[in-house]
């Protein structure tokens, strides 16, 4: 089953008693760029942190190309998979090549080889910020250090890049940068899950879209795709009016549900 | 031309500098002749036979400035790169090698065999300084995590109780021990013998060592934890080992050299505004312009007075204005 990037199997997680994941499962497929959506607090980031590897499960099982997560290591784990966390920061202005390599540091232990700045250039390039290459990381803008911190998971060359809140904090400009670069990626053999929180955004650009609701993942029933108002207002609590732009659904936010 | 001036300052000017060192001190009487006769003499192997000036030369610089300089030289590359590597490790720049209890513990434990003569100073100095350490860590621990405010905060605390503790070893000390504490607690390099530099140097080689092999591993750990863990590495393994390193060194330093508080401090800043952030650069200018500073400081302080102005002292005397020089030109400010 190679079609499938990470399959999640009947995952349960709870930090003490609070439960925060209940039986979960969802398969995400390989090469696709996958958005899940879902209201603040319903589980999306740490799926997505158990998925990576930043925190451990013991109940059900989460699976990378077909390899159970819990038995890997850190370094295998970064081959086949990078990892945007959502708030990043650095104190110290270390120019955006540096911070771009340090991507590398589960392959080369002590210090980066010639072929690990090549691929620094290469990543940036394909992101298009070569020329931001020198500048310190402190100094550039929500949406530059966005793509700095995304040309840092692909010098992994991962197979599987997760992204929690990719677009969080940028203007439409950078949002529609970031999403076309994610898109693109997936042309060349990755697979794309992405954390979102603009519906018409994710409808856009995404291949396909997951929604968590009461710490699951749910799914439309048949009779409804999950462009329909009736799911999205479960999923989100608020009314929903849908419009067609260019044979695109689209929709527009009512009043919320109680 | 600037990159030509900084690679001078922390690579070129170390062996000059020790060897202008040799020269400084407060002995009365010394010309440069002397030193010219002394250094044909060394040159040519036969200072036995030559006259009595040249003998007595021989001894002050082999005895007392040649190991003064080298512990003074290590001391300093080992306060600098232990501060740059726990900068780097909590993501602040207001940490120190003492902000985790390092030198107070060490202090007390200095005073404490002052004052009661069972154990040897270094050792006890060393053995307290690592105790800190790792009061520090288990307190800031809670729930197998610990941030980095509780680090700190926690740090503070075991300061504070060592260095209660050290003034009750004062109170009821004699005042010839008081006066041997307080001296301690000052910071002196006019002890420093080829003894002490023995002792010292096998510990801070290990850990200047150990900073430098890891100084790309802490560009990694600068950008944050949940970052390290993204791109596949376990930052704690990396911490451990850089923490137990720094420890180790500025312990060391401590036991050698009593408390030569701040140092950790600026000189990371000063090498950061000479070669930027990346610690693979940062590193080995820690380590050397670290070490020269240091000998710097202890020249003016054993040629400028006719006594000796404990290190400790001078080097905030002359090191935080001068940082605080460059503090307000740069116009670093941190977020």
């Amino acid at each position: 089953m190679t079609d499938v990037a990470i399959e999640v199997e009947n995952l349960s997680f709870g930090y003490g008693k609070t439960p925060i994941l209940e039986r979960v499962d969802v398969a995400f497929p390989a090469n696709r760029f996958s958005v899940l959506l879902g209201r603040n607090g319903s589980g999306k980031s740490t799926l997505f942190n158990i998925m990576a590897g930043l925190q451990k499960y013991q109940y059900g099982s989460v699976k990378l190309m077909g390899k159970e997560r819990s038995k890997m290591s850190f370094s295998d784990c970064a081959r086949v998979l990078g990892f945007l966390p959502q708030f990043h920061k650095s104190v110290f202005p270390f120019q955006v090549k540096d911070v771009v390599l340090t991507g590398r540091a589960a392959f080369s232990a002590f210090s980066p080889k010639k072929s690990d700045m090549e691929k620094v250039g290469q990543a940036i390039e394909e992101l298009g910020i070569s020329h931001l290459a020198d500048r310190p990381y402190t100094e550039l803008s929500g949406g530059e250090q966005q793509l700095v911190m995304i040309a840092r998971v692909l010098v992994q060359n991962p197979r599987i890049i997760l992204l929690d809140e990719p677009t969080n904090h940028l203007d439409v400009y950078y949002q529609t940068y970031v999403l076309e670069k994610l898109k693109k990626l997936t042309e060349n053999d990755l697979t794309v899950i992405a954390i979102m929180h603009d519906p018409n955004m994710a409808f856009l650009y995404a291949d396909q879209c997951y929604f968590m609701k009461d710490k699951t993942v749910v799914t439309p029933t048949e009779a409804f795709d999950y462009h329909d108002s009736n799911f999205l207002e479960y999923v989100y609590d608020v009314h929903f009016t849908t419009v067609q732009v260019n044979n695109k659904m689209m929709v527009v936010p009512g009043r919320k549900i109680n | 031309m600037r990159k030509v001036l900084t690679g001078f300052l922390i690579y070129g000017l170390p062996i000059p500098l020790l060897l202008y060192s040799l020269t400084v001190g407060p002995s009365q009487g010394l010309v440069f002749a002397d030193y010219w006769d002394w250094g044909k003499a060394a040159l040519n192997g036969g200072i036995h036979e030559n006259s009595t000036k040249v003998y007595m030369l021989n001894n002050i610089i082999e005895n007392v400035r040649l190991p003064r300089v080298l512990l003074t030289f290590i001391i300093g590359a080992g306060l600098a790169s232990s501060g740059g590597a726990l900068q780097g490790i909590f993501r602040n720049p207001l940490v120190d090698p003492y902000v985790l209890g390092i030198s107070s513990g060490s202090a007390f434990g200095a005073a404490l065999a002052i004052a009661f003569p069972l154990l040897h100073i270094n050792v006890m100095a060393f053995v307290l300084g690592v105790a800190s350490v790792i009061m520090t860590y288990s307190f800031a621990f809670s729930n197998n995590k610990s941030s980095i405010v509780a680090v700190i905060l926690s740090g503070m605390i075991v300061s504070g109780i060592f260095t209660a503790s050290l003034t009750v070893v004062q109170y009821i000390s004699d005042p010839y021990k008081l006066q041997a504490i307080v001296q301690w607690t000052m910071g002196n390099l006019h002890h420093a013998s080829w003894d002490k530099l023995n002792t010292a140097a096998l510990p801070v080689g290990i850990g200047i060592v150990g900073m430098y092999l890891m100084r790309w591993r802490l560009n990694l750990l600068a950008l944050g934890e949940q970052e390290a863990k993204a791109v596949g590495v376990n930052p704690t393994a990396d911490k451990a080992t850089l923490v137990a390193l720094a420890t180790l060194t500025t312990s060391t330093s401590v036991a050698a050299a009593g408390v030569i508080s701040m140092y950790g401090l600026f000189i990371p800043h000063l090498t950061r505004m000479m070669v930027g952030p990346d610690n693979r650069k940062a590193m080995p200018a820690n380590i050397f312009f670290g070490g020269s500073f240091l000998v710097i400081i202890d020249n003016f302080s054993r040629s400028l007075m006719d006594f000796e102005i404990p290190i400790g002292i001078f080097t905030m005397l002359l090191g935080a204005p001068f940082f605080l020089f460059l503090m307000k030109k740069n116009k670093i400010n941190w977020v």
